[in-house]
Order: C-alpha cells, then sequence, then structure tokens
C-alpha cells in the first residue's frame, strides 16, 4: 500500500470503501433478512422473528415449479452453448483462414447487443416464423446470450495451449479426434468448466428474455419474481428471493474449495 | 520420422479430410449465429423502416416528431450519466484500494464485489424496493438526519431508479477498473511521492493519468448497460419514471406495435453501438499507451 491508512487521505480512502460495500451488499441483505419478521409485511430492519414466511415459500409448488423450469433451462442452455462455444473457440484457435477476426467478432458480438433489443428482435422472429413454442424459445435465445461467454472464457485457455502435446499424442497413432478428447479436453477442463457455469447463472438469472419469451404456462423463477414484486410485496416473494441469494451464496463457496482443492 | 509418425499420417488420411473438419467445427456455431442472431437483427432494422410493405420513414418521424420520445430519451441518458459518475465516485477508490492490497482479505473482499453479479437483477431491485418503500429505511434515516423534513419518496421516480442500478453495475465498474489499476506500477506512486508530491496528488498526476484510458472504458461500458437496463427500471421506476426500455416493452408487449417498439430498439441500439466503438477506441489507445511503456 502506498498510502498511509491513517493519513486523512488515507481515512477517506477507507471510508469511501465502507459506503461502496455497505452500499452493494444492503439491498442483497434486505431480502434475505426482512422475511425474518413476524409484523405481516416487509421491513427492514425487521420486528420480532419468524420463520414462517421462509416455510410459505418453499411451500408453495408455484415457485418450486418455477424454479424447477428455470433449472432446466439453464442446464440445457449450459450443455447447448458449452458444445457449439467450446467447438468454435477450438477452431477459433486452431485455424487461420482471410475472415478469421470477423467470425471471432460475429460470435462474441452478443456481448455488446443489450438483451433488450435481442429480446424485441427474437419475439418478432419467433412470431413471424412460427418456429418453435414455448420453452424451447428461451433456450435458444438465451445459447445467443451465452454462447459469447463460453467463447470468451475458453479462447485464451486454448490459445495458450502447447499444441506440440496433441502433435505428439498424433505421432503415437491417436487419430485427431481421439487426441482432441484425451489430450486437448483434459487440459482445457478448468476454462470449460467455468464457462459452463458462468453460461448457467446468466441463463438462471436472466429476466429480460424471459419475461418476452417464456411460455405463459410455464414462466421462469426470475419472472414469477418479476411479477409478484410488481403487483405487492407479499413477505413469500421476498422469502423466496431470500432463499435464492442463500443458495447462490453456498453454490459460490462450493465452487471457490472446489476451485481452490483442484488448484493444490 | 518413425515408423509411429508414419501410422499417425496414414489414419490422418483414412479419417474426414483436412478440410473438411474446420467446416464441421464452425457451423454449429455459425448455423445458430445467423438464423438467431443475424436474421432477427436484420428483420428488426427492415420492420422499423417499412409501413404497409414500403421503405418509409414513418416510424422515425413519429419518434422524432413527439415531445413525449424525446423526453423519454433525456431522461434514458440523463439515468446514464447519473448511474456513471456513482460508479466511477465509488468504483474508482474501490478498485484502487483493492488493486495496493497484498493480503488475503483483498481476494475476499473481490470476491465480495463478484457476488452481487451473480444474483439476479430482479431480487437485487427487489431489495432496493423495501428500502425505498414510504418509511422505509431510506427515508427515516434522512430524516433522522434531517437532511430532509418529510417522508421522502424515492419508490417511482428517476432518483430511486438511478441509487438502484448504480449498485446494479458497481461491480463491473469495480472490475474493470481493478485489472487498469493492476497493471499500473506502485513504483511509480513512490517516485512521485519521494519528489515531493502529497499521495493525494501523487494519485491524481500519474496513476489516475495512466489509468485514464481504462476509466474511460469502464464509463462506456457502464453508460451503455445503464440506457439499456430492464429490470431495475421496471421494478422500481415503474410507469411514472419510463425510460427507453420500459416503453420498448410497453410497445412490444402491450400495444403489440411491432414497427414501433423496433423503431424504439433500433434507437437504443444506434447509441449502444456508437458507445461501444469508442469503447473499443479507448482499449486501443490504452494498448498503445502500454506498449510504448
Amino acid at each position: 500500500m502506498t498510502i498511509d491508512p491513517r493519513s486523512p487521505f488515507g481515512l477517506l480512502l477507507t471510508a469511501i470503501c465502507i459506503i461502496a460495500f455497505a452500499y452493494l451488499i444492503l439491498p442483497i441483505l434486505v431480502v434475505v433478512v426482512a422475511p425474518l419478521g413476524d409484523t405481516g409485511y416487509l421491513a427492514f430492519p425487521p420486528k420480532g422473528f419468524t420463520l414462517r414466511w421462509y416455510a410459505a415459500a418453499l411451500d408453495d409448488t408455484r415457485y418450486l415449479s418455477g424454479f424447477l423450469t428455470s433449472l432446466q433451462i439453464g442446464g440445457a442452455v449450459a450443455l447447448l452453448s458449452t458444445i457449439i462455444g467450446v467447438l468454435a473457440a477450438y477452431g477459433l484457435s486452431r485455424y487461420d483462414f482471410p475472415g478469421r477476426s470477423l467470425i471471432e467478432a460475429l460470435f462474441l458480438s452478443p456481448l455488446i447487443l443489450p438483451t433488450l433489443v435481442l429480446a424485441v428482435s427474437l419475439s418478432l422472429f419467433f412470431t413471424r416464423t412460427g418456429l418453435l413454442t414455448g420453452t424451447g424459445r428461451l433456450v435458444l435465445a438465451h445459447i445467443i446470450v451465452c454462447t459469447p461467454y463460453v467463447i470468451r472464457v475458453t479462447l485464451p485457455v486454448l490459445r495458450r495451449f502447447d499444441r506440440t502435446l496433441e502433435e505428439a499424442a498424433q505421432n503415437l497413432g491417436a487419430s485427431p479426434i481421439q487426441s482432441f478428447f484425451l489430450i486437448l479436453l483434459p487440459v482445457i477442463k478448468t476454462g470449460i468448466i467455468a464457462g459452463c457455469v458462468m453460461a448457467f447463472i446468466t441463463s438462471f438469472d436472466e429476466v429480460v428474455l424471459a419475461l418476452f419469451l417464456a411460455s405463459p404456462g410455464e414462466p421462469t423463477l426470475p419472472v414469477i419474481i418479476y411479477s409478484a414484486v410488481q403487483l405487492g410485496f407479499e413477505p413469500t416473494v421476498a422469502a423466496v428471493s431470500g432463499l435464492l441469494v442463500i443458495l447462490t451464496c453456498v453454490f459460490m463457496v462450493l465452487y471457490q474449495i472446489l476451485g481452490v482443492a483442484r488448484q493444490d | 520420422m518413425t515408423a509411429t509418425g508414419d501410422l499417425a499420417r496414414q489414419k490422418g488420411r483414412g479419417g474426414p479430410s483436412p478440410a473438411v473438419i474446420p467446416v464441421l467445427i464452425f457451423a454449429p456455431c455459425l448455423i445458430v449465429y445467423l438464423v438467431l442472431f443475424v436474421w432477427p437483427q436484420l428483420s428488426l432494422l427492415t420492420t422499423s423502416a417499412f409501413d404497409k410493405g414500403q421503405l418509409s420513414g414513418v416510424h422515425y418521424v413519429r419518434f422524432l416528431g413527439d415531445e413525449y420520445y424525446w423526453e423519454l430519451l433525456g431522461r434514458t441518458l440523463l439515468l446514464g450519466v447519473c448511474v456513471t459518475l456513482i460508479t466511477l465516485v465509488l468504483g474508482v477508490p474501490v478498485a484502487y484500494v483493492l488493486a495496493r492490497m497484498q493480503s488475503r482479505m483483498a481476494a475476499l473482499l473481490l470476491i465480495l464485489t463478484t457476488f452481487p453479479l451473480l444474483v439476479s437483477a430482479v431480487v437485487r431491485s427487489f431489495g432496493w424496493m423495501v428500502l425505498f418503500f414510504r418509511d422505509g429505511i431510506v427515508s427515516n434515516t434522512l430524516q433522522a438526519l434531517g437532511l430532509v423534513d418529510h417522508p421522502l419518496q424515492l419508490m417511482y421516480t428517476l432518483t430511486g431508479v438511478i441509487i438502484a442500478l448504480a449498485q446494479v453495475l458497481l461491480p463491473l465498474m469495480v472490475l474493470t477498473l481493478h485489472g487498469v489499476f493492476k497493471s499500473i506500477d506502485p513504483d511509480l506512486e513512490f517516485a512521485a511521492m519521494s519528489l515531493g508530491a502529497s499521495p493525494p496528488l501523487a494519485l491524481c498526476l500519474v496513476t489516475l493519468r495512466l489509468a485514464r484510458s481504462g476509466i474511460v472504458a469502464g464509463s462506456l461500458l457502464v453508460f451503455s448497460l445503464a440506457i439499456s437496463a430492464f429490470a431495475t427500471p421496471g421494478l422500481v421506476g415503474g410507469a411514472r419514471a419510463n425510460v427507453m426500455a420500459t416503453a420498448i416493452y410497453e410497445q412490444t408487449i402491450e400495444m403489440l406495435d411491432w414497427p414501433f417498439a423496433s423503431t424504439l430498439a433500433t434507437v437504443l441500439l444506434v447509441f449502444v453501438l456508437a458507445l461501444s466503438l469508442l469503447y473499443g477506441a479507448a482499449l486501443d489507445r490504452r494498448a498503445k499507451s502500454e506498449s510504448v511503456a
């Protein structure tokens, strides 16, 4: 640290950091803590203590089926976008051909396109072509949003990969396909897992495309929460949101522990 | 070459010919992108530019001729500017402190910064709604501090949307700037200070100057995400603090006015594309200044 933390300027920096972290965490803390209050309406800080709203959230089949829908869509999107994304990243890292940087720019371009604009154009597209119905539309839409993340995470890993390893395997008699699965995939596994997890979380949390495209009979969890919040401030909705936050927390801790374990 | 090498080449000749493999590798991604990305985007543009089967600017004239939409665009840009300023004021110090911290604490704080990104924007906006509601803690605290003398209504106001959206986007600013500050050698600050500059002056003259194009890039990123964000303005702002994003949703889902919704979406897209070109230029400048240094 170049700045003495006890100097006035150092204290100012520390104060801004404390305010910034409080600001970042406060609204997330609120949805976890507010449904613990037993006043019957949402307040922060909560008054009294009850687990009634959390129990009600777990009991409500609407939220559970929304959770399962989101889980299924997230799983399908993570799997499909990882497959096509890793293939594309492999091709981009491996072959040099005219127009390669153009293809790379095309594959990454959904990152800068506002999801809302994509939502309008895909609604228009699906309505006009009548392609697929219901959940299938949302899966396809999420694939467009998630594949660029997979490519962006795996491409640097693939570019760093030492290709002589693959050549050695092929000299020893492996076919290109064998060396892809036996040599390349294990080496770049961490990058693929990171891309896959990112795709899953993006799809699971995503609400804009889901609001435009999810089938009314099978809304995803973020859509259910969005609609419920618009109608009113039920403590049960806050409890569902709180459960999501806790689940994300557990997931993140597990990912860190497993990641650290693998590095060791 | 050994016998096994010859064997490998023979095996290779037996499989699909080399030119076919790259095509097969790119095919899934290319097909998905052409059908679900390029085609819909093109049809969005044509939908906004046609009226009753004829090329026409009528939808754009409707947008430009109506004061309501000018106000909408102005409010959206104001939202973008305010959110960018808040994330800068908080993000620059936080990113700097995290980049200069040596302990394990820095890694922990970085995880804490990333965590909100994993929680859906819907959930985070909901948290703000609880805080903003009449007699919410924000209003009560401000009253207790004597900063306002009546219950402050932040729900369904642009101010509320700004506060909530800045929180949603702050992690992206911090993560972008963290990388920038990490790449600046702290010895440069020591050098400036040993030549007599006070720490704040050394930071302004050396670190912030070197980080300039990174800061510009982070600001453009946050700005373009802020003007196209939907969930937070939709929930915290509602119909009373309408912005471009919520208007586009209204035109698509409630009015089913596809041509006009496409027009609004195209206007938004033009702004975002212009900003991302500037973003690319800022990153280029940064790469160049680094290669010179």
